[in-house]
């Protein structure tokens, strides 16, 4: 039997009244049955609604098993894979100042010795210099250009191990990419698991943050007003302040 | 002169390191946070401190506060090299006492010019 609306349920309780009035012991028992059918099954009902959320809900937490798995087995991994990018980004820019230490003083070299025969040319350029003087440039400069050719040689090779150093950018940029994927799962199963567990109590206050907590560096630095952008922004700040 | 530089990323201290030889200071020393470089300024000889803020152990901003509370070091000049480029924390460091603050990524001239103006400041005082 249907749960009864209001109206139904007014007119089968003046129909009992009614019954009662009259002293009819048939009607009355057939009105109260009525109304009582009616009663127990709108509670049915309200059972039936809940045991489909239970269900639901447990059904949701099967859904959820990813999450466990994603506890046990990706979050691990992925601290690997960060760790990962750490070291090769350590190493590859350890690998880049390593060339740029083996090339420097080839590049001041070549410079020095080019600055000093410069001037001896320019002497013997300007007729100041005699003929001893000028065979010792001659031999000067007849063992510069083999320097020449082989610093330049090696300079390149090291740009060259240069460049094959930025190779960590296309690694480091795979993994990264991985650990934004499953950022964005555990994202979406956590708010899936909020939504069965229910709403939590919304607190009123606003989480206090410590202003001076180090936090590296600032991501979408322009939406924040209390972040400056550049070394000026620091500059003017200081000496608004009078330092 | 001998520069301390703390910084928790070795690679930062091998660039800061290269960066001062260039402009003429080879004089250098490391440490990778404030309670590493704590013990290298006690036991004297350092002229310069170059710190980043956010490290393990013990941060940039608190280094300096100690540096400045200890009358042995409190002189010492201190340019902090950081990511950290919150209002509230430019203003702390400058309140702490700090003679230069450069934010990360910098340039050979930002570093430069600071130290130039630090040694102008001190040697006008």
């Amino acid at each position: 039997m249907e749960a009864l609306n209001k109206t139904e349920q007014l007119e089968a309780a003046r129909a009992l009244i009614n019954a009662i009035e009259q002293d009819d012991d048939d009607r009355i028992k057939t009105e109260l049955m009525a109304l009582t059918n009616a009663r127990e099954s709108a509670l049915f009902q309200q059972i039936g609604k809940l045991t489909r959320e239970l269900h639901e809900a447990l059904n949701n937490f099967k859904v959820d098993a990813r999450l466990v798995d994603l506890t046990h087995n990706d979050m691990p991994d992925t601290r690997d894979r960060l760790n990962y990018v750490i070291q090769t980004t350590e190493e590859a820019a350890h690998k880049t100042l390593g060339y740029i230490d083996k090339t420097l003083p080839l590049a001041n070299e070549l410079k020095q010795t080019a600055a000093k025969l410069n001037e001896s040319w320019q002497r013997f350029r300007n007729r100041e210099m005699s003929a001893t003087e000028f065979r010792d440039l001659s031999r000067e400069i007849e063992a510069y250009l083999p320097v020449v050719t082989m610093h330049a040689g090696e300079i390149h090779n090291n740009l060259s191990e240069m460049t094959l150093a930025q190779g960590f950018q296309d690694l480091t940029g795979q993994v990264l990419r991985q650990v934004i994927g499953l950022v964005g799962e555990v994202e979406t199963n956590l708010v899936k698991l909020v939504k069965v567990a229910g709403q939590p109590q919304q607190s009123g206050e606003t989480k206090a943050v410590d202003p001076l907590k180090a936090e590296g560096p600032q991501i979408n630095a322009k939406n924040k007003p209390n972040v400056v952008n550049n070394q000026d922004d620091v500059d003017d700040l200081l000496s608004s302040l009078g330092f | 002169m001998k520069i301390l530089i703390v910084d928790d990323f070795s690679t930062m201290r091998r660039i800061i390191k290269n960066l001062l030889r260039d402009l003429g200071f080879n004089n250098t020393i490391e440490a990778d946070d404030g309670l590493t470089a704590l013990p290298i300024l006690n036991a004297g000889g350092i002229d310069f401190l170059v710190t980043d803020w956010n490290m393990p152990g013990m941060q940039g901003i608190d280094l300096l506060k100690t540096v400045r509370a200890d009358p042995k070091l409190s002189t010492l000049p201190v340019l902090m090299v950081t990511a950290e480029t919150k209002r509230e924390q430019i203003i702390e460091a400058a309140q702490a006492g700090v003679n230069g603050y450069i934010v990360k990524p910098f340039t050979a001239a930002t570093l430069k010019e600071k130290i130039e103006k630090i040694f102008e400041r001190i040697n006008a005082q």
